[in-house]
Parts: structure tokens; sequence; C-alpha cells
């Protein structure tokens, strides 16, 4: 069977995370995506993290490297990559002949300046085209309006104070692109007192709440007085991008009764809609605090060479961890049987759990636990990750060609239509 | 105005967070999305969660709400043949049991398509439909942990951080994505189909950019509040105990502009990178400003001046902010007994589309049976009796 979204072309103008994921998901679910760049490349190009150099892959370099511990040129050159040239590169090994892989065109740098492959743009463009327009003149212009006209649906990030110059606001799209599903991402929407507002990552997981309910468990109990941390990468503009996605398909199922629509997505309202739970516990009386949101018992385990994590919710699950534990004679107080006492004793039960799994390695009480059908888990490396056994056998990585930077293993999508893996 | 999905209907065995989202969203949306439950084995978080220290539901209320609710006994035959009528009349089937129990329930997505040739199976499991640990059960700190994200999130010197419900719900939106662009397949080409999301492989799908570094030979490690580009970039103690405000400068002109704010003359800091090497002293030096002032009044100044920055905001913030009601992303839910509550709505608004979201309260275990056992399956009053005698709707 086709990928769920094929025959569907998509235009996306980026210059964040959400607009970009939003594009890169529905790519990976058959779309054909094209990414709208003005002459210098889009700014996604110049985020770290960086990839290293083609020939230097495999000498283990930190994260930070990447970053911008060296120098950074002010001025950027002018993109010397032509129209039409494949971003990300993409193999798709169960239908090479998607897109891509017959290109003639050479593949564009995705180069920063001077700063080598950004791997986010790697990541978040793979399997897409890219076309430049400069909006700033007339030609750019009538070629985004042609690009448009062929497109289903049209994803953008500009702010609002720079649409209408450019001609992307609601009102111009609609009245040239009456079928089109235009689909605009801003952090904070594009209604509302705070639609002009900026908003980078770290400000939307805190405008959403759950950047106030971090770290929760264990590093909070070691680390009660630091400042909140934030979840890694681009998590809450990624809920805009998925919302987005969303958003596009629904007013895609309608296009043939109503025509095109309006879809604004703000990511705040995406992280917070993903943060439902405080919500309701709040409407139920209480307000969440990182302190307080720890597992009664359970949570994150210091190992002897790692950490595991440990969460039993229901009573089969606490008779399975006993049994891990090898019945300790505390653990087989009768009055513990009851999930209310176990809750009221959470800290106690802690310390003997702790105490338990601080000599032993991870492996051991993963492999061990499981086959008791106790819910535990090794926290992984990414290293650990792309060479997971399971999800090798899933494919959830495949090789794509990454300019400048090779051949390397890519994730390819969390979903799988089919029981195929997922194509870029 | 129109409901975009409208006219779809979803036979519901999710249970938990993560499957009840996705179909939660697509009730919002239009779709009717029929509950399956039943009194002896109710969704569990229709119950307490003592080991959270809650003695309340969880989530139920918000992700059943517009749902509709019915009683099956899927433990007997005749169950097994009430839940295939529903799917009979369903354009998608959602479940969320571990791999391979809806085989052993009789309801597999085989015996689902000789049902409805054309029906799209929603599968939401922690580790996928097939591979080496398909059986595993799963929560979402552990689908942060096998996926690699939270070993990524967390102080540089301190532990892993447990993901919690925006784990579960995310996957949960990702599903509801799936459904949709399974759904625009089988209007072309009439074939339904399997869709697989592993809660696992969503939480990898977050550092796709660390595991491509990763890759390449790099080692990603979590690194706090830190940017590998901007600095400043993090989370200042305001004015008030345990009050905080986030900021993030993106370039030198609005480090110029915060420099101005904060009182700061300091040509070391001119370019982004001498200000990310020496991150931990602006960091002070930030933070003597933020904490002279409350943290929305410290965001507000900084957004005037062009910079990005947000108060760290509690529930009570959240649920008063007129930015949020205005754009329905937060509403009030009034339930059947009265009492209102705040509910978080669908993340979107349409052009012609304004009646999406949240349309009832959450619906008590068979609310709903007249309306789907008797008008939609033409049940008779003791047809229905008769199977309600035998524990079949139970």
């Amino acid at each position: 069977m086709n990928a769920p979204l094929t025959g569907f072309h998509i235009a996306v103008h980026a210059s964040g995370v959400a607009a970009a994921y939003a594009g890169r998901m529905l790519g990976g679910m058959g779309a054909e995506v094209v990414l709208i760049e003005p002459p210098q490349g889009s700014p996604l190009r110049q985020e770290p993290p960086f990839l290293p150099e083609l020939g230097q892959t495999k000498k283990p370099l930190p994260f930070r490297s990447f970053g911008l511990d060296g120098p950074r040129q002010s001025k950027s050159s002018p993109g010397d990559w032509t129209t039409r040239n494949w971003v990300g590169g993409g193999v798709c090994p169960l239908d090479a002949t998607s897109r891509g892989t017959t290109d003639p065109t050479p593949t564009p740098p995705l180069k920063g300046r001077g700063l080598g492959t950004s791997a986010l743009f790697a990541y978040l463009t793979a399997g897409a085209s890219s076309t430049v327009c400069d909006l700033q003149t007339d030609d750019g212009c009538a070629a985004l309006t042609a690009i448009l006209s062929e497109c289903d649906i049209f994803i953008d990030d500009t702010p609002l104070a720079s649409r209408e110059a450019l001609g992307l606001d609601e009102a111009a799209i609609a009245a040239r692109h009456p079928d089109l599903i235009h689909v605009s991402i801003l952090p904070f929407g594009a209604i509302g007192e705070k639609a002009h507002w900026k908003g980078e990552e770290i400000n939307l997981q805190h405008a959403s709440g759950e950047g106030y309910l971090l770290p929760n468990g264990l590093s909070v109990e070691q680390f009660p007085d630091r400042p909140p941390v934030k979840i890694h990468g681009h998590f809450a503009e990624m809920q805009g991008g998925i919302a987005a996605a969303l958003g596009a398909l629904a007013a895609l199922r309608v296009r043939g009764e109503i025509g095109g629509q309006y879809v604004d997505i703000s990511s705040q309202d995406a992280m917070l809609s993903v943060g439902a739970f405080a919500i309701q516990r709040f409407g139920d009386g209480s307000v969440e605090h990182r302190v307080e949101r720890s597992f009664r018992y359970g949570g994150v385990l210091p190992c002897k060479d790692g950490f595991v994590e440990l969460l039993t919710l229901e009573q089969r699950q606490w008779d399975g961890l006993v049994e891990l534990l090898g019945r300790p004679e505390w653990a087989e107080d009768p009055a513990l049987a009851d999930s209310l006492e176990r809750s009221r004793r959470g800290p106690e039960l802690n310390r003997h759990i702790r105490a338990w799994a601080k000599s032993r390695k991870v492996e051991d009480i993963v492999r061990e636990g499981q086959k008791l059908s106790v819910p535990l888990a090794k926290y992984n490396t990414p290293a650990e990750v792309l060479r997971d056994p399971h999800e090798r056998v899933r494919g959830l990585f495949q090789p794509v060609e990454v300019q400048g930077a090779g051949l390397l293993d890519m994730l390819i999508s969390p979903i799988q239509f089919d029981s195929g893996t997922g194509m870029l | 105005m129109t409901r975009p999905l409208a006219g779809i209907r979803i036979a519901d065995f999710t249970v938990h967070n993560a499957g009840p989202f996705a179909t939660h969203l697509l009730s919002q949306l239009g779709a009717e999305v029929i509950k399956i439950e039943s009194a002896m084995r109710p969704d569990a978080f229709r119950k307490p969660h003592p080991v959270y220290g809650r003695m309340g539901p969880a989530t139920f209320d918000q992700v059943a709400s517009t749902k509709l609710s019915v009683r099956i006994n899927l433990k007997l035959p005749k169950g097994v043949a009430l839940a295939k009528r529903l799917v009979a009349i369903s354009d998608v089937a959602a479940e969320s049991f571990r791999p391979g129990v809806l085989d052993r329930l009789g309801l597999g997505y085989a015996v689902l398509q000789q049902v409805k040739q054309d029906i799209v199976l929603l599968a939401v499991s922690s580790s996928g439909q097939y591979g080496p640990d398909k059986h595993f059960a799963g929560y979402a700190p552990l689908f942060g942990a096998w996926g690699g994200l939270s070993d990524l999130t967390g102080y540089e010197d301190g532990p892993p951080v447990e993901m919690r419900h925006v784990m579960d719900h995310t996957v949960g939106m990702n599903a509801a994505v799936a459904v949709l662009a399974a759904l625009h397949r089988r209007d072309a080409s009439g074939e339904g189909g399997l869709v697989d999301v592993s809660a696992r492989e969503v939480a990898s799908s977050f550092l796709g950019e660390a595991l491509l570094l990763a890759a390449a030979g790099g080692e990603p490690r979590r690194m706090g509040n830190d940017h590998p580009r901007m600095a400043p970039h993090g989370v200042y103690p305001a004015l008030g105990e345990d009050q905080w405000v986030s900021i993030a400068v993106a370039s030198d002109a609005e480090w110029q502009a915060l420099a101005q704010i904060i009182g700061v003359d300091d040509v070391r800091f001119a370019s982004e990178a001498e200000r990310h090497a020496s991150r931990h002293e602006l960091e002070v030096l930030v933070g003597r400003w933020t904490v002279t002032l409350s943290a929305d009044a410290a965001a507000e100044q900084l957004q005037a001046a062009g910079i990005a920055a947000h108060a760290s905001w509690n529930t009570v913030s959240l649920t008063s902010d007129p930015h949020l009601r205005t754009r329905r992303a937060l509403v009030t839910v009034q339930e059947p007994d009265g009492k209102e509550r705040a509910a978080v709505g669908v993340p979107m608004r349409l052009s012609k589309g304004a009646d999406i979201g949240i349309h009832r309260g959450t619906p008590k275990l068979g609310e709903h049976e007249d309306y789907v056992y008797g008008e939609l399956l033409g049940m008779t009053k003791a047809e229905r009796l008769a199977l309600e005698d035998e524990e079949v709707i139970y």
C-alpha cells in the first residue's frame, strides 16, 4: 500500500522548529514537502548542534563542540545552491522511486556559516526539497504563488508584523488560493494578546506550565533550590508542529465541501494541551508543584552502572517487585498489601528499594524485572537508542545521506503504517 | 461552521492516557467517539492512583470529555460479538492494550478487517506491535527512559529526569495525526490500515537531532537549561518565593537591548560566542535584575524590548490568563452535576470551524447506551436487557 499521504503537496516556510517539524511529520507519512527558503537559507541551517565534517565521524566529540565555542562569522554568504534541490537527502529503501534519490541536481550545502552541517536542520528537513523564493522581490512572490497554486497545505511561521509586506497574511493567501489549507504557526498563535510575543523553546515550556513542574523525582530531591530545568531540545515547539499537522489534515478533510481555511496554531497552546493533567488537577482543587510531583516510591533508581526507571501502578506489579527484590522482610509486612498504605510509606519503601538497586547492574535489574512483568526501563543514552536491537528490528533508523556529513542513521518516524517502516 | 471530522465514528477501546488523548483530540474535531469499558474493567484512570499520592482519578475527566460511554464485557464471547457490531459501523477502532491482547480477545486487525473491510485500526503501545520488546509494559517515565529523552533532560551534574503526562499526551497527539493520515488514504484508495504508534519511539522523535549527532560519533548529553548557541538562556529568579522567569537571547541586537535594561556595559559580552563562554557569569548578572521584579513584569518589559521571555507559570496563572482563554486553549467545562472545571481545548483555531472543542463533560459508565445500542445498532430493549442479565453489557 502507498504511504498514507501520497499525492499531497505541502509548502513549508519555516524559520523555526515548529513549522519545520509539521512539514517533517507530514513528509514522513508520504506527502511531498517543499521548503520555501530566502536567498540566504532558512535560519534553521545555522542552528546547532552541528555534525562533524565528513571523514571525522569516528572521533567521539562532545555535544558542545558543535556549538558556538568557535568563531562565528557575522555576515552570511549568499547561498550557492540552486532551486529544487534535495535538502536533507533521504534514502528510502521501501520505495526508492518516491523522491530524492533520482534527482540529478547536486545536493545543496546544509552548512551554516562555516559551522558545519546543522543536525537539527538535517533532521527536520530530511526528505524535503528546497526552493529559493526571495519574497522581497516580485519574482520571488510570483514564484511562491505558482508553488502554492499546486499545493494542498502551506505552513508558515513568519512573524505577524512581517506578513502583509510579504503577501503572507491570511487575507492575501485566501484571496489567491481559496482551496489552500493555510497553517500559521507562531509561539503564541496569531490571535490574542500575546500574538506578537517572541517565544523560544524555554519560554514556551514555562508559558505552558510544564517548565514549572520540572525537574521532578530524584532530580528535584537532590537540587530542591535550583531553577526549574527544561525538557531537552524543542519539545514544546514540536508539539506546535504536531498540532499543526493535526489541524492541516483535519481541515483537508472538509476542503471539498467548504474550501480552504486558515489554521491558527500556537506552540504554547499545543504544549499546554499535552500538559492537560496539571489543568485537571487544578480543577480538582490542587496546584501541582515539581517538589510534590514525584512518585511515592520507585522513579529514577541509581544503580551500579547507570539508572533505571521503576513504576508499579497495579497490585500485580507490586507483587512482581517484591519477588524481584527477593522477598525481603520489610516488603512482606502485611500492611503493605494495601496500595494506600504503600503510598503513605513511600519514602520508607524507597530507601529500601534504592539500597537494593545501588549495588546492582542496570541490565540485570531490567532483565529480571521484565520477566516478572515489573515496569522497569533502562535510561538509554542516544547512542544506546541507536544500537537498540528492538529499534533495529523495527527500522526506526535508516541510513540517510546527509550532505557534508555522509551516510548517517536517521530517525525516520515514530509511526508505522501496515507494519512497515516509515519513509523519507 | 463545520467540525471537520463530523461523520467519522471511532470505536474506542483505549485506556489510561496516551490512547484516550488521541481519541479525545479527534472527538473535539467532530468525530463520534464511543468509549468502551465495563464495570468489571473500567478504565484504570477512572480510579485513584495511590502511587502518585493522589486519591482522585487522574486525567479521566479531561480525556473522556465529549466521548460516548458504553459497557461491554470483552471477557465473554457475546461481548466480543457486540464489540464487532460496533466496529462494523465505525471508521476507526482504537486500542492501547499490550500487543497481542486484542488478538487474544478475538478482535485482532485481521478479524476487524473481516467485520469492516476498510477499518483503520490505531494501536498505541509502549514499544510497538512487533520487535523483541513488544511485550514490555510501560508508562510515560519508561517511554522517556527507553527513548533517550530523559537521559538528555536534567541538570548537567544530576540524574536523568522522568517524563510525565506530557509524554503520554504527545503520543496521543502523534497518534491522532496518524489516524487522520490513514483516513485520507482510505478515502482515496478504499483501503484501511493498521497504525502502529510506539510511545518510546515518539519519545525518541524529540531528540532526532541528538540521535543524528550520535550516529556521526558525537556524544550528546544533558545540559540543564543551557542552549548550545544562545546566551543568556535560562530560568532566572523573580521577586517572591519560587518565582521564575525564562529568558532567551537569540541575537546580538537582543543582547544589546537586554544589557541596557539590566545595566550591564561590558565589551566582553559583545559576541554570541563570548556570551556563551561567559554564560555562568551572565546568569548572575541577569538574575540580579530579574529578582527585583515580579516574573510577569520582567517578561513584559523584556518582550517590549524585543526579547523572548515568559514567566514560569503554575496552573493558577495559566487558568486565569486572558490570552489562553481568548484562544480557547483553556476552557471551562460544565459537568453533568453542574460542577465546573478548567480543561484544555483542542490546540488550534480553524477559520471555518469555530465549534471545535469540548462539547460535553465526563460520561458516566454506560451513559450513552440508548443512543449507541438502541439507535445506532437498532437493538431492542429486550435484547439489551438480556445481555445485561448475561453480564455482557456490564
